[in-house]
């Protein structure tokens, strides 16, 4: 039974899931409906509490919204961040936090970091299998975006073919990020450093010219400044990594005259070079690693938290749901004597039971059809607001996890639903007639 | 009595430590391949195998895979993206002369597809890797579901 469960596509697997949690409460309604018509009765009770049913529908439809937005924007979150470090194969640097390295390689979260020396950097640029080895050397800014030095491989590795324009050519060139803050043709001059206490004046005299525009990529390096990293160590009036009389920019850089760079990217010629790569420059002058594990782990660890917000979001819904049918209740106790009318006119307790009963399920079924449609609304707010500020690419659309969570709350409170009606035809029929 | 019993002691659990601590080692031509480890895994899930190879040989070794059971393992590697995790089979990964090829979670490491029985914690079990042309028989230490390293990791042996 497993083996045949897990041959089952994925999809397979969640729609019976979604099935399997919806489906003893269907059952349940079916058997409680069955061979009655009570809902134009229900209608009618529907429309009689008009304000009280929608305070009851809005509740459950809340509590359910949370959920589901929570649920969705904790995937679209992760998804999204796993997204923006796709490109990003094997980064080497010196010794130190892989958490720090690729939160400033990958996420331009920039750090105080030991250099790769030219040296290193040759070795790993003429490693074989090695396809390119992008030196990233950041620390400057413009207008609070990121100026990022490196080689244009990089560029075309990173987003593709350019929107616009081309890539730079010369040292005093850049090409930007698709929401950066300077047009094609513009010039600026980076700031030294970031943020509030980056030094506006350090650098003038030196100006960036953009040649080109990258597509959008969803990652923080669409409001980045991308500029040859010869020009980054000539704005910082050090050696540019080539022969004085030698004006092309790119590698081979002369290690000697090279002052170093944070981290490096390497993209491997053959995917298991990557991994070749990696076991060779993890050593103890250098440290390589692949982000999509160092991501990996990290989100691994908020699965726990993750655990956590779906139980306290199920908890929530039945609370919530709880306190709507003690509410159920408190209103059959004033349709008690309607319900006591029905009965001594001849409707079976059968029939009580069940207009009792789909007048619950019709509350909880709105209110979880419209807490869908809130969770979903909410998740992509929030998702648009998480992306303007972390410029990852953040969407959040619901999935089978929300699926599930609705159909197992569903399920949970068409059964608790029979409470209310269980108690409305154990009610004493002439005690409520003379009410 | 007391002193009796001490020693008796000593002298049955004398073999299985010297046992446990050689099991973490299978090696030859200068090849060694050392604490074997995977987690605890259910029947007809994959499992998959962590190591340490080391290559002190003068030539370079190519790590292909390996056996369990009669079945092969493949050699996969941990990528990670919007779609989540994936195993991906590499062909084979050198292990360069005088150099060290871990396999650890999340990198790279012998995949054994659809395992036929579950592997519990504590239990025996014993694999084939194939490097530099060498079959080589290493026992695995099986961990907990939730382990992240071989309990005897950073020892030299």
């Amino acid at each position: 039974m497993a083996e045949l469960w897990a041959a089952l596509p994925n999809a397979a697997q969640d729609l019976l899931l979604a099935l399997a949690l919806v489906a003893p409460g269907l059952l349940a309604g079916a058997l409680v409906l069955h061979g009655l018509r009570p809902l134009p009765l229900v209608g009618a009770m529907l429309r009689r509490f008009a304000f009280v049913n929608a305070l009851f529908v809005a509740l459950i439809a809340v509590s359910v919204g949370l959920g589901v937005g929570l649920l969705a924007q904790e995937r679209g979150l992760r998804q999204g961040s796993a997204r923006a470090a796709e490109k990003f194969d094997l980064i080497v640097a010196a010794p130190g936090s892989e958490v720090t390295v690729m939160l400033a390689a990958v996420y331009l979260q920039p750090s105080d970091m030991a250099l790769v020396t030219g040296p290193q950097y040759a070795e790993i640029a003429g490693a074989e299998g090695v396809a390119f080895a992008a030196p990233i050397a950041f620390g400057d800014s413009f207008q609070g975006a990121p100026v990022v030095g490196t080689t244009a491989d990089f560029v075309t590795h990173l987003a593709g073919p350019l929107a616009e324009g081309r890539v730079f050519a010369t040292s005093e060139e850049a090409v930007a990020g698709a929401f950066a803050p300077v047009a094609v043709g513009g010039s600026f001059t980076p700031a030294h450093g970031h943020g509030p206490m980056a030094e506006g004046d350090a650098h003038e005299g030196y100006a960036y010219t953009v040649s080109g525009r990258m597509a959008p990529t969803g990652s923080p390096w669409d409001r980045a400044l991308l500029v040859p990293v010869e020009g980054v160590w000539e704005v910082h009036g050090l050696a540019n990594g080539h022969a004085p009389d030698d004006l092309r920019i790119g590698p081979p850089f002369v290690p000697d005259l090279m002052p170093g760079t944070p981290a490096v990217l390497v993209h491997a010629a053959e995917l298991w070079g990557n991994y070749a790569l990696k076991s060779r420059f993890t050593r103890g002058d250098l440290m390589a690693f692949f982000p999509g594990t160092v991501l990996s782990q990290l989100h691994g660890l908020m699965r726990d938290v993750r655990s956590a917000m779906s139980l306290m979001a199920v908890l929530t819904q039945v609370l919530v749901t709880l306190s709507v049918l003690i509410g159920l209740m408190i209103l059959v106790r004033l349709i008690a004597r309607s319900l006591a009318l029905l009965r001594a006119i001849g409707a079976p307790l059968r029939f009580v039971f069940a207009v009792v009963w789909a007048y619950s399920a019709a509350l909880i079924l709105s209110g979880a059809g419209l807490g869908l449609a809130l969770g979903w609304g909410a998740a992509r707010a929030i998702s648009a607001a998480v992306t303007a500020r972390t410029d990852v690419l953040v969407t959040a659309n619901l999935g089978w996890p929300e699926a599930h969570l609705v159909a197992g709350f569903i399920s949970l409170t068409l059964f608790m639903a029979l409470l209310p009606a269980w108690l409305a035809v154990r009610r004493p029929l002439l005690t409520d007639l003379r009410t | 009595m007391r002193a009796c019993l001490l020693s008796l002691l000593l002298i049955v659990a004398a073999p299985a430590f010297a046992e446990t601590h050689d099991d973490h080692v299978a090696e030859a031509e200068g090849l060694r391949v050392v604490h074997v480890w995977t987690t605890a895994t259910g029947k007809g899930s994959d499992a998959l195998f962590y190591m340490e190879i080391e290559n002190s040989s003068a030539a370079e070794a190519m790590l292909t895979g390996g056996e369990a059971g009669g079945q092969e393992l493949e050699l996969v590697g941990f990528s990670y993206g919007a779609a989540g995790e994936a195993w991906t089979v590499l062909p084979g990964l050198p292990v360069p002369a005088g150099a060290e090829l871990d396999l650890e979670p999340k990198v790279l490491a012998l995949r054994w597809s659809s395992v036929p029985m579950d592997l519990v914690p504590g239990a025996e079990l014993e694999i084939e890797v194939e490097v530099g042309g060498q079959h080589l028989h290493a026992h695995v230490e099986i961990g907990e579901a939730g382990a992240t390293g071989h309990s005897h990791a950073g020892h030299n042996h």
